[in-house]
């Protein structure tokens, strides 16, 4: 899945795109060796739209929360604050409401565990499984030579009582 | 056509309809089998996409009540703490099950007699041992022989492979000098009969794209096709219609158009498994059979068994590939499977190890755990589950108790105003200590194997409701039993059942390969009978 998506028609507002792109980064940030980017680097809000709209609603409401909090908290917009303010209003929100982002954190995963950079970045091909497949070795059936050994251990069984 | 009447109407078209289906094709008779789901198109399978890691979580739930598809029907499981899961399409559950077909143990046949609990089977494992092998050369089914939990049998292609973690696996119960087998699966590890090998796609679970795994869909039915079975897909049946002189007519269906019509047979045989074949026999009331056909004895419904289910995942410290490869298919461990009283539980259970997730499904699960984090440490946390994380899945011997039970709901229906089935299920105190004597030996079994962060599922897991049986057991004696022994109806002579309803217990492993036996011996048992079978 590569980052081709080109959203016209964006489901969400500019302030509401700044705050989203800025929790991508905080969910999942590049990884140190910069082999894996920062899901702010994938296209999340694409996947979001196209195969789970239906919490787009829920979206645009915690968007907003955290915007009405950093004003709430530090009388400026959440997208004005340094990075260790904006992690302290997620912090916060997430402390008072466990669930709150819950979704939005496994859409992004689910979105960045099936891009290309990242699956190449884990050693795997960025496709699907079929056609090709993957091979597994046969694995060694020595192994089993101590349970080849064993009696057979069912229990014999008698007669019938019958129903 | 429709009017016509036929010699014999097959009701449902998964694991036990496609083989009776095939069997009967000899006879020559004319055989209509009625199926409230369409043709799936593998093609569409989830694994030709990207995304296929989600699909469990959209189009193919597990459970009908989630996924309500049109050919899906609702099932009040509000009173049970395991809930149903099934599939509904030609092929049946075979569609999304994970093909792991172990056989039932001779002692699985006579629990009465060896532990004084329970009822015996009116047949036994060697009644059954021509029709097992015959039905693993049918579907194609991969394996060792050798295996000194069960007697003799030669599968037929070779197993799956144990890869990196079945060998590490093995070396964990070798380590505890436990019993460890490659499963048994109906999987086609070569060509056979037209269709590929496996390619170790993995999520077998939501249908095989390659054809390897053998769903009813691309085995029996094909076969069955051939020889001139008529199969009608969108049909579903409403009830099934009886004369003055306690003899099957035929069904009242709606067609895929939604027209009801009646569909007149000489001989009915209901394949709906262990929900649905008692929630249409108790739809279909009628003067003689007030409190539902073939019900003279009061079982019908009852005594359904779920096989309670748990597992145990743990994270080894090197990476095993463990999500490549058939999800539900590597290899068990029959150690506990048979009574032994000190532990405190009479029957056993299987020891099922199964493959690890993929990256998104990994990383999905380890959010909403906790496991991985947000921020700075997320990309390590990561690493260290995916690719090295093993299950271990207990699959505990549920014991028949009348308390357990189908009945209809009264106000749930289907799309066709057809009354819905209602669950009553409590797990019992047995099947409750088995569970934690399985959990803890699962947890054994990765601590032997050298893994680290083992951790128990909560037991029993609500989405494990696959194994659906007992609701309309087979006996001798009418009064204790729905069908004879060999699955014709006490009360209605012309009726059968043929699916995992008539199981008398349930054994402690995935009963697939034990529904497709049992019906391929119905079968050949009215094919013997055929100049008397009513009498």
């Amino acid at each position: 899945m590569t980052n081709e998506r080109i959203a016209t028609d964006s489901p969400l507002n500019p302030t509401q795109r700044g705050i989203f792109d800025v929790l991508l980064g905080m969910m999942v940030p590049a990884s140190a060796d910069g082999h894996k980017p920062s899901a702010a680097e994938v296209d999340v809000l694409g996947y979001i739209a196209e195969r789970e709209a239906d919490s787009l609603p829920t979206l645009r409401e915690e968007l907003d929360a955290l915007a009405a909090r950093a004003q709430a908290q530090t009388g400026r917009a959440f997208l004005d604050l340094t990075a260790a303010e904006q992690q302290r209003v997620v912090a916060d929100a997430r402390a008072a409401a466990p669930d709150f982002l819950r979704g939005l954190a496994l859409h992004t995963v689910t979105s960045y565990y099936q891009d290309d950079r990242v699956l190449e970045a884990l050693g795997m091909e960025a496709r699907p499984p079929f056609p090709q497949g993957y091979e597994v070795p046969p694995g060694d059936l020595s192994l089993l030579d101590p349970v080849r050994q064993r009696d057979p251990f069912y229990r014999d069984v008698p007669d019938a009582t019958r129903t | 056509m429709a009017d016509d009447i036929v010699d014999v109407l097959i009701v449902g078209a998964g694991a036990s309809g496609a083989a009776v289906a095939w069997s009967l094709v000899e006879t020559r008779m004319r055989i209509v089998c009625l199926e409230q789901g369409g043709w799936m198109n593998p093609a569409e399978y989830p694994s030709t996409g990207r995304d296929w890691e989600m699909a469990p979580a959209r189009e193919f739930r597990t459970s009908p009540n989630l996924r309500r598809r049109a050919a899906d029907y609702p099932v009040n499981d509000s009173d049970s703490p395991i809930a149903i899961l099934n599939f509904n399409a030609v092929g049946g559950s075979t569609i999304l099950y994970s093909a792991h077909f172990p056989r039932f143990h001779p002692s699985d046949f006579r629990v009465r007699t060896l532990d004084g609990v329970a009822d015996d089977w009116p047949i036994d494992y060697g009644t059954l041992e021509p029709y097992f092998a015959e039905n693993d050369n049918n579907v194609g089914v991969a394996g060792l022989a050798g295996d000194p939990a069960l007697p003799h049998h030669e599968p037929p292609m070779p197993p799956v492979p144990l890869g990196r973690m079945g060998e590490a696996m093995g070396r964990g119960f070798n380590k505890l000098g436990w019993h460890w087998w490659p499963s048994d699966s109906a999987i086609a590890t070569r060509e056979h009969n037209g269709r590929g090998r496996c390619l170790n796609l993995g999520p077998c679970n939501t249908g095989c794209a390659q054809g390897a795994k053998s769903s009813a869909d691309i085995t029996y039915w094909p076969m069955a096709l051939r020889t001139g079975v008529e199969l009608r897909p969108h049909c579903r049946v409403r009830e099934i219609t009886v004369n003055g002189r306690d003899r099957a007519t035929g069904v009242t269906y709606f067609d895929q158009d939604g027209v009801e019509r009646h569909q007149r047979a000489e001989v009915v045989i209901v394949a709906c498994n262990g929900v649905g074949t008692p929630r249409l026999l108790l739809n279909s009331t009628s003067a003689r059979f007030p409190h539902g056909l073939a019900n003279r004895s009061g079982l019908v419904g009852k005594n359904l068994m779920l096989h309670p289910w748990g597992h145990v995942s743990g994270v080894f410290d090197e990476p095993l590939e463990s999500h490549f490869g058939p999800q539900g298919c590597c290899i068990l461990s029959q150690e506990f499977y048979e009574t032994d009283a000190r532990r405190g539980f009479v029957r056993g259970y299987n020891l099922q190890v199964t493959r690890g997730s993929g990256p998104a499904v990994t990383a999905r699960v380890g959010v909403a755990s906790g496991a991985i984090p947000w921020g700075a440490g997320h990309h390590e946390a990561f690493e260290r589950v995916y690719d090295r994380t093993v299950h271990v899945g207990v699959c505990c011997e549920d014991l028949p108790e009348e308390g357990n039970r189908v009945t209809l709901d009264d106000e749930q229906t289907d799309g066709h105003g057809i009354p819905a089935p209602k669950i009553t299920y409590r797990v019992s105190d047995n099947s409750r200590r088995m569970l934690a004597h399985g959990l803890d030996k699962a947890a054994e079994a990765l601590r032997a194997a050298g893994a680290e962060d083992v951790r128990a599922s909560a037991a029993p897991v609500r989405q494990a409701g696959w194994h659906l049986l007992g609701t309309a057991r087979m006996g001798t004696n009418p009064e204790r039993s729905v069908v004879n022994e060999w699955g014709r109806s006490h009360d209605v002579r012309n009726l059968f059942v043929v699916d995992g309803s008539v199981f008398v217990t349930s054994g402690g492993v995935n009963p697939t390969t034990t529904i497709q036996a049992v019906a391929l011996y119905i079968a050949d048992s009215m094919k013997k009978r055929l100049a008397n079978l009513f009498d």
